[in-house]
């Protein structure tokens, strides 16, 4: 009966998509390719209702085989995918869109291009969700790459205008690529998503021509608009952004007040720290040591020197000055039940003396001060400094000898 | 710790997954997924942008060494008691699966496991009513006297009956137990005293449960086999630590020194555990290793100190109320773990300070989803845990979890899930970058960024067949991709993938999956690479080798030039297995790939001859012959496990069947004798005495004896002139025999017609019993369709008196049973008087009369009798509102 047959047909389709499976996965690239002949087969009796039909399978799979077959060639990748197109209205943007990607990775960018302006002009009824997407995301690589060809276009204009020529025809070129980059790249940094390299782009356009409020406001919307995931380098690209305007330190401090918020170990955190502690008022000092602190409680930083010596400066001038040990007082309370198995340990004060003496330094310093100079680190790493008589680590333990009563102050 | 520059474009949704999808084979593969423009070299940009995918770049070629895992370790002693498998709870019948073609739910088969019940709890399901009954039950094969017979019946034809049920399992001519269905109609309203609802309701729980359990089994989320590696870069002795035992309940920490192939050791330090081993988990903080074992209501955690051969020891267990479901070990503070119990609590655990309780939530995060499953682990931050369901991951602070926490990962539109997708496995990736998690799910992994929550770095639909329930990292560095090894347990699939994260010490670049999957050895593949074992052994081999996998672990060893890659893998009968990995690049300068080796595209590795395996390389060959004979002495040594194959002739024949003849016959008799006289005068027996046969060659006309055939006799009669007189002779003779014959057959058939007709007014006289018992509903009589009518007279004869001709084994004495007074007397409730008096009106008529009809005849004539019974009780029952009214 037709049901049996059915039946079995579809059988033996699973059978033969699991020889090719198991082959890919195997890297045997010649025998998958050699079952998904046989697989093509499938397409003919197409009964399935699968969200992926054989169309696709032969798809995904044809692409990956030729990806690593010894003997494929682009020419005959671009045919493949040329066949692959015609065979499923709703995955057309999808394959123009992998495809472009390959000629991308291949250094392809022309043929990318041409492709991407040939999936932009293609119609077909009415768009899905995803095909709407996937539409934008074709237009907006194509921005990219207009934007790619805009700036070498500046750069043959810049190094040329410095020769003192200058082309109307590559100025002009230029300022059509600029239009139809930035045309493309506004759009679709308006959908939420994470859109670095669209955002870095649209942004340096934007900051050639001048348009600086435009640029500042599109480094807004993308950093706090809450609709946007909580990307870190929203912020950063901002920063960046204030820090190349020349904006107060104001707007700087609190653009990464932001990102200490969600990412309390980002790298920038040093630099934000010196910033505050350059900082004249109380509670921007204040705020610095939080910060660093806040660095230095993941595992991430554990080793970065410049981290422990910005920790060690800051404690180092508190204990000196003898004013707001209570600041110290309180970033200690609720770390000192594990900071001290988590940075100075016995073990961790060999290795640290082993890998790195300036890190040892600066965290015996501060081990020093914290714990007190019966700690097992601040213990290991004197002695091991005054015996290899290195001057830094005696000024080290008279220090912590004569501020020994901090210790006292500071955990009582 | 730095952020990748730029990270690769994606769109950002919240709200449920989409609607469209589901499993789908081959989606993991063709996709570039994204492109990112890639490091552009010092200096200025290059004239072309550089791009970068973030699917589909290079990574490292990893070649298995060998043709199959290998055993490393023997297998452990005594018996391996495989766990329930689908076709012990499902209902196997051919209507039921034309049913299910089509449908995917599966039938329980809820009855047989009743029925287990009935026979593994006899003293609980019918122990009182037995001995209440066990008086009137004979089941010996004597037959009743006359005193006993009043209150006795015999059970014995219904036990026969039983047990020829068992070996007619898949006869189609099922109906021929109808004496049973009888039964069991009659008395299964009070036989037993078990509450049956209450019974069948915790029992379907139950098989719903191990049914569940058998799709999907988290309870061994996170594998319980770990790899301690080396202290020292030099040192080349590890520790694996792994469960073992009858009941997996043995811990081991085994050394083992990493060879071609890694090698035991020493013996292995062992501690008996009071639960199965569950989950093993490791790391190594301060230089010292912390194991935990969680079982179901314990966990505990040990410290294995820096050097080798030190015994590792026990710190601290504890014990939960509810199964505990996660245990996981800080990799920043030394004794410290997270617990989650499937209650939904989360508890930080310092062996110092003790339990410290984060949550208490039995609800799901972000939508409702019934799984009691939980998972905890530890983040960058040593303070900030993670916590799972199978909805999602948040993370949470140790010293405010109230207050800070923040959602890490959503099964929903954020990470591009899929309907009914869920968390199965989250793990902290710290080894290979700080901030990176991975979560894997049945259909797809995941890697994390906590400084970036809720949008996946990388996500790739892994297609493996079954939940990926165990995850290895192996971390590289700025050169060398990180290595990840999924595992699943049902199916055994092992499967690794390489990914560059962010390198947080060299250049940061977003998260890239390098090179393509990679399918490693399961244990079960190594069974056709074995040599041929005889087809017993071979069933329980493929039996202990397809056992489900408990646990994985992986080691990278770097030895001068040649790096390789060995993978453990542990099973639930508590083998560990392992297989090595070559990195090409490295190891082999030739570039073949294994592709070219195979030919025709029908053939693949299972087709090949195992002498063109590299399998017999001495080594591995050899370890294999060491563990097959280990196995096949463990088996010898306890023999209890495999029973020879018996076959029961009780439930081929019946007793009288197999009951041979009284005695010896009268030409046994003779022939004995004969043979005794001619051993005491040491002569010979030239020839048997044909005549003597004479009785059983009935039909033939007999020969007459003389030594000739009747040829030579006759010709010899001719040739010598009276052939007339042979003739005479010969009719004459054949005349008395052929009469003797002729009146032997008469009585014979008399004979039986006796019998049959006695057994015909037995069954009369039933049928007269019941409707004694039902007194006043005399129904019409029932009229057996392979039998000729019962005459008339029978029907009207008067209650009390047994009709002519019925046998006195007709049981006077069972109406005195079955009177309403004795009944009530012996203090039966009415409503069971009639169930009592059917049944044992039925069970008075003789099985002890039954088997001496051949059997065929039985059941023609016997078993159409106790249905046409059945269907009188109904008829008479149904009719009697009818006569009331």
């Amino acid at each position: 009966s037709s049901d049996e047959h059915k039946l079995n047909f579809k059988k033996s389709k699973e059978a033969c998509l699991n020889y090719i499976q198991d082959a890919m996965l195997q890297k045997q690239w010649k025998r998958a390719a050699e079952f998904l002949t046989f697989y093509a087969e499938s397409l003919e009796k197409d009964y399935s209702r699968e969200h992926i039909g054989p169309s696709e399978m032969i798809w995904r799979i044809g692409t990956e085989i030729l990806c690593h077959h010894s003997h494929s060639s682009m020419k005959e990748f671009s045919c493949f995918i040329e066949q692959m197109k015609t065979l499923g209205v709703k995955r057309y943007l999808k394959v123009c869109l992998e495809h472009v990607f390959h000629l991308l990775c291949n250094g392809q960018i022309d043929e990318a291009y041409q492709s991407l302006s040939l999936a932009e002009s293609w119609r077909f009824g009415e768009q899905t969700a995803i095909q709407d997407k996937e539409m934008k995301l074709i237009q907006a690589y194509r921005g990219l790459l207009d934007y790619y060809s805009w700036s070498k276009q500046k750069n043959i204009l810049l190094e040329h205008g410095l020769d003192g020529f200058a082309d109307l025809s590559v100025e002009q070129e230029m300022h059509s690529c600029f239009r139809k980059a930035a045309m493309n790249l506004k759009e679709i940094i308006k959908i939420p998503g994470v859109w670095d390299l669209f955002v870095k782009c649209y942004v340096d356009l934007l900051e050639f021509y001048g348009d600086h409020n435009e640029a500042h406001q599109v480094l807004n919307e993308y950093a706090y608009n809450s609709r946007f995931p909580a990307n870190p380098n929203a912020h950063v690209y901002l920063y960046q952004f204030l820090k190349r305007q020349g904006k107060s330190k104001k707007s700087l401090i609190s653009a990464l007040k932001i990102l200490h918020d969600i990412v309390p170990s980002h790298e920038l955190m040093i630099d934000f720290n010196t910033m505050l502690q350059k900082s004249k008022k109380r509670k921007k000092r204040r705020l610095g040591l939080e910060v660093i602190f806040a660095a230095l409680d993941y595992a991430g930083s554990k080793e970065n020197v410049k981290a422990w010596s910005c920790l060690a400066r800051q404690v180092k001038q508190i204990v000196i000055s003898e004013k707001h040990l209570d600041w110290i007082k309180q970033e200690w309370n609720s770390r000192k039940d594990w900071w001290p198995a988590f940075h100075f340990s016995r073990y961790l004060a060999k290795r640290n003396w082993q890998e790195n003496k300036s890190l040892s330094y600066e965290k015996a310093l501060v081990a020093g001060i914290l714990l007190g100079k019966d700690c097992k680190y601040f213990k290991y790493v004197s002695h091991q400094g005054c015996k290899a008589q290195v001057k830094r680590f005696r000024m080290l333990k008279k220090f912590v000898n004569r501020h020994s009563p901090v210790y006292l102050r500071i955990s009582g | 710790m730095e952020f990748p520059a730029a990270l690769f474009p994606a769109y950002f949704g919240a709200g449920p997954p989409r609607e469209e999808d589901g499993f789908a084979p081959a989606a993991g593969w063709g996709e570039h997924g994204q492109v990112l423009e890639g490091d552009p070299g010092p200096g200025r940009r290059q004239a072309q942008p550089a791009f970068v995918p973030r699917r589909g770049g290079t990574g490292e070629i990893w070649n298995p060494a060998e043709a199959a895992a290998v055993p490393v370790l023997p297998p452990s002693a005594g018996c391996w008691i495989p766990s329930p498998a689908p076709q012990d709870i499902l209902y196997r019948n051919s209507r039921c699966r034309k049913l299910r073609v089509g449908k995917s739910g599966a039938t329980l088969d809820f009855a047989k496991q009743l029925g287990h019940f009935f026979v593994d709890h006899p003293e609980d399901a019918f122990g009182s009513m037995g001995r209440l009954l066990h008086k009137n039950f004979h089941l010996g094969n004597s037959k009743l006297t006359r005193p006993a017979r009043s209150s006795t019946i015999r059970m014995t034809a219904l036990m026969e009956d039983i047990d020829r049920l068992e070996a007619r399992r898949g006869c189609h001519r099922q109906h021929l137990a109808s004496r049973l269905r009888w039964f069991s109609h009659l008395c299964r309203d009070w036989l037993f005293e078990v509450p049956l609802g209450l019974l069948a309701d915790c029992l379907h729980e139950e098989l719903m449960l191990q049914w569940s359990n058998l799709l999907f089994d988290d309870s061994l989320t996170g594998g319980a086999l770990a790899w301690l590696p080396p202290r020292d870069t030099g040192s080349r002795t590890g520790c694996l630590v792994h469960p073992g035992g009858q009941a997996m309940n043995h811990l081991f920490f085994q050394d083992m020194v990493l060879e071609e192939l890694p090698r035991a050791q020493g013996s292995p330090a062992r501690f008996e555990l009071s639960g199965r081993i569950q989950q093993v988990a490791a790391a190594r903080v301060d230089g010292k290793d912390f194991v935990g074992v969680r079982s179901d209501y314990h966990c505990g955690v040990w410290r294995v100190p820096g050097r080798t051969g030190a015994a590792p020891t026990p710190l601290q267990v504890i014990r939960t109320d509810v199964p505990a479901s996660c245990l996981t070990i800080s990799p920043h503070l030394p004794g410290e773990l997270a617990v989650c119990t499937q209650s939904g609590t989360i508890y930080l655990w310092n062996v110092e300070t003790g339990l410290q309780k984060l949550r208490h939530d039995p609800q799901t995060m972000f939508f409702r989803d019934h799984s009691p499953w939980r998972w905890s682990d530890f983040t960058a931050h040593p303070r900030v845990l993670s916590c799972a369901d199978r909805t999602g991951l948040q993370c949470l602070d140790a010293r405010a979890p109230k207050k800070c926490h923040f959602d890490l990962f959503k099964v929903g539109e954020e990470a591009g899930c899929q309907q009914g997708e869920r968390v199965v496995l989250p793990m902290y990736l710290g080894r290979a970058h700080p901030s990176q998690y991975l979560v894997t799910t049945q259909f797809s992994v995941y890697v994390l960024d906590e400084r970036l929550p809720l949008v996946p770095m990388l996500k790739w639909a892994h297609m493996m067949k079954a939940p990926p329930l165990f995850a290895h990292l192996m971390p590289g560095d700025s050169r060398r991709s990180h290595k990840l090894v999924l595992g699943t347990s049902r199916t055994q699939e092992l499967l690794l993938m390489q990914y560059w994260g962010e390198r947080w010490r060299g250049s940061q670049s977003a998260c890239q999956l390098a090179g393509t999957p990679q399918k490693l050895h399961s244990i079960a593949g190594c069974l056709q690479h074995l040599p041929t074992q005889l087809p017993h052994r071979q069933h329980l081999l493929q039996q202990r080798l397809g056992a489900p996998a408990a646990g994985l672990a992986a080691a990278l060893q770097e030895d001068g030039t040649c790096n390789s890659m060995l993978v453990f893998q542990l099973s639930e009968a508590g083998d560990v297995f392992c297989q090595r990995l070559t990195h090409e690049a490295a190891c082999a300068p030739a570039p073949t790939s294994r592709d070219e080796a195979t030919t025709a595209p029908g053939s693949s590795p299972l087709f090949e001859p195992p002498a063109s395996s590299p399998l017999c390389s001495g080594t591995a060959a050899l370890r294999y012959r060491r563990w097959l004979r280990a196995l096949s002495r463990g088996y010898r040594e306890a023999p209890q496990n495999i029973w020879p194959p018996s076959l029961s002739q009780r439930r081929l024949f019946t007793r009288k069947e197999l009951e041979g003849p009284t005695g010896p016959s009268a030409l046994q008799r003779q022939v004995r004798q004969w043979l005794r006289q001619v051993m005491q005068e040491g002569s010979r027996i030239q020839h048997w005495e044909p005549l003597a046969l004479q009785p059983v060659a009935l039909p033939q006309p007999p020969e007459p004896a003389g030594g000739q055939d009747p040829l030579s006799t006759r010709l010899t009669a001719a040739w010598s002139g009276d052939w007339e007189q042979w003739w005479e002779d010969r009719t004459s003779f054949s005349l008395v025999q052929r009469q003797r014959a002729l009146r032997e057959r008469r009585r014979r058939q008399k004979r039986a017609r006796a019998r049959q007709s006695l057994s015909a007014s037995f069954t009369s006289s039933l049928t007269y019993q019941s409707e004694l018992s039902e007194l006043s509903d005399a129904g019409p009589l029932l009229l057996s369709p392979g039998r000729p009518p019962i005459p008339s007279q029978e029907g009207s004869s008067p209650p009390g008196s047994p009709p002519a001709g019925s046998p006195p084994a007709s049981p006077a004495p069972d109406e005195a049973l079955l009177s309403s007074q004795s009944l009530r007397s012996r203090g039966i409730p009415k409503e069971r008087r009639k169930t009592l008096r059917d049944y044992l009106s039925v069970w008075a008529e003789g099985p002890p009369d039954l088997p001496d009809l051949p059997g065929s005849q039985a059941s023609q004539l016997c078993i159409p009798s106790s249905q046409s019974q059945l269907s009188s009780a109904s008829q008479t029952r149904r009719k009697r509102p009818r006569m009331g009214f």
